[in-house]
């Protein structure tokens, strides 16, 4: 008995010891393969996906119910969406004439000024498959991954044009994308129709900062649009990533209301990290 | 065949809370699956089951994966691990309210070395908040873990 007590105590510090030994083992790790973590990713493409699977098969009752919840909910805000649509149907016609009439002007004087627009090499397009915002951290998967083309460092956007993130992992069938409000975001931006410079970063909230603008007199005001800027080569000039909310902060999209995206690649200098 | 279907489901009761929590990932509630901790910290040192451990240690990387912590949560628990096998002061598995305290020292202590490394006045927030929300659920939880092993 005293045996079986002395064997078993001496089995859990076995089991301790090798768990402290792993801690190290983990820092050093994490030390030496920063910023790209290679075999960490590589685990997850396998665990992720059989994980995923795993869990939809036990908590499909779940979600079931939680779906027919939540689709008793949007079938009863149908008629007040529908006329909310509606109203912002005839204001957009009503912009569209103007917007036209913009872009004519905008590409006369671009081709003037010899400004070249970034054209994506290559367009996904993908489902949102799972989103997570977890404290200071906002990312999502979509369900097209290497096996589609996809590569580290694409941008995503929203179906109408809007950035959503950057590809910052990608598996056989499936991406993760990083937010714009994640904490580890930080991309180079440009307000729209102005030559001023800034880069935005996230903190987990639901808007993302500009932390300073290289025209230090600039004052910014709520409304004006912030686009990418090439400035860092990484990204491409020009797409749209959100509007002011105020003199730092900038409204960006969030990853809930995502369920379609599309990735493109562009012919960029620089690495995304 | 009931009686032994049963039988199954709890035995594989612990490893199927794992799989619901971390599964059910709401943006506010349950960030990443983070409650999946709860029966993980249970079955790891208060009820230990066998071949508890390696599934621990997958989920709590799966946790990391989808939080995007690099491998934070799995260093907490291996830390975890080898502070209770090698400590003789706290007896978590007799510890009061299903070791309510141990728990709360845990993922007490894990949020504020996140919060310190990403400090924000909406980090601290949503920390505070966790921490509340997941210590409330915590006593329920394990409660629900309890009868179905029949502990009580």
């Amino acid at each position: 008995m005293n045996q079986n007590k002395l064997s078993s105590r001496a089995i859990k510090l076995l089991k301790s010891a090798a768990a402290a030994a792993a801690v190290p083992c983990v820092f050093i790790y994490i030390l030496v393969s920063k910023p790209d973590f290679y075999l960490l990713n590589a685990l997850g493409h396998v665990v992720v996906p059989v994980a995923h699977t795993v869990g939809n098969i036990v908590t499909w009752p779940i979600r079931a119910v939680g779906e027919s919840v939540t689709n008793i909910y949007d079938l009863s805000h149908l008629r007040a969406e529908n006329e909310r649509l509606q109203r912002e149907l005839d204001a957009a016609r009503a912009d569209k004439n103007t917007c036209t009439v913009a872009i004519e002007e905008n590409k006369r004087l671009s081709n003037e000024l010899d400004i070249v627009h970034a054209t994506p090499q290559n367009v996904i397009m993908a489902d949102v498959v799972h989103d997570t915002v977890a404290l200071h951290h906002s990312n999502f998967l979509i369900n097209k991954g290497v096996f589609d083309g996809i590569k580290r460092g694409m941008v995503v956007t929203s179906v109408d044009g809007v950035m959503a993130g950057m590809v910052v992992d990608v598996g056989g069938e499936f991406s993760r994308v990083r937010a714009l409000n994640d904490a580890d975001s930080n991309i180079a931006v440009r307000i729209a129709g102005d030559e001023v410079y800034g880069f935005l970063s996230g903190d987990g909230s639901n808007t993302a900062e500009i932390g300073f603008f290289s025209r230090p007199e600039f004052k910014a005001t709520r409304g004006m649009t912030v686009i990418t800027s090439n400035i860092s080569g990484v990204l491409p000039n020009g797409i749209l990533v959100g509007t002011m909310k105020n003199n730092h902060e900038v409204k960006v999209l969030q990853t809930d209301s995502i369920s379609r995206v599309k990735v493109l690649e562009f012919n960029t200098n620089n690495e995304y990290k | 065949m009931i009686k032994n279907f049963i039988s199954f489901l709890c035995k594989a009761s612990p490893f199927l809370a794992v799989i619901i929590l971390w599964r059910l990932q709401l943006h506010f509630w349950n960030p990443g699956g983070v409650l999946a901790l709860i029966p993980i910290f249970y079955y790891s040192f208060v009820r230990p089951v066998p071949w508890f451990a390696p599934f621990s240690i997958l989920f709590c990387f799966l946790i990391d994966y989808s939080c995007d912590t690099k491998l934070f949560w799995t260093t907490m628990y291996f830390i975890a691990y080898a502070v209770n096998g090698f400590q003789y002061f706290i007896d978590v598995q007799r510890a009061d309210k299903n070791a309510l305290v141990p728990f709360m020292i845990f993922f007490g202590l894990s949020l504020v070395i996140l919060m310190i490394i990403n400090l924000s006045w909406v980090m601290i927030f949503r920390c505070i908040c966790m921490f509340l929300w997941a210590c409330a659920i915590y006593i329920p939880i394990t409660g629900l873990m309890k009868k179905v092993h029949g502990d009580d």
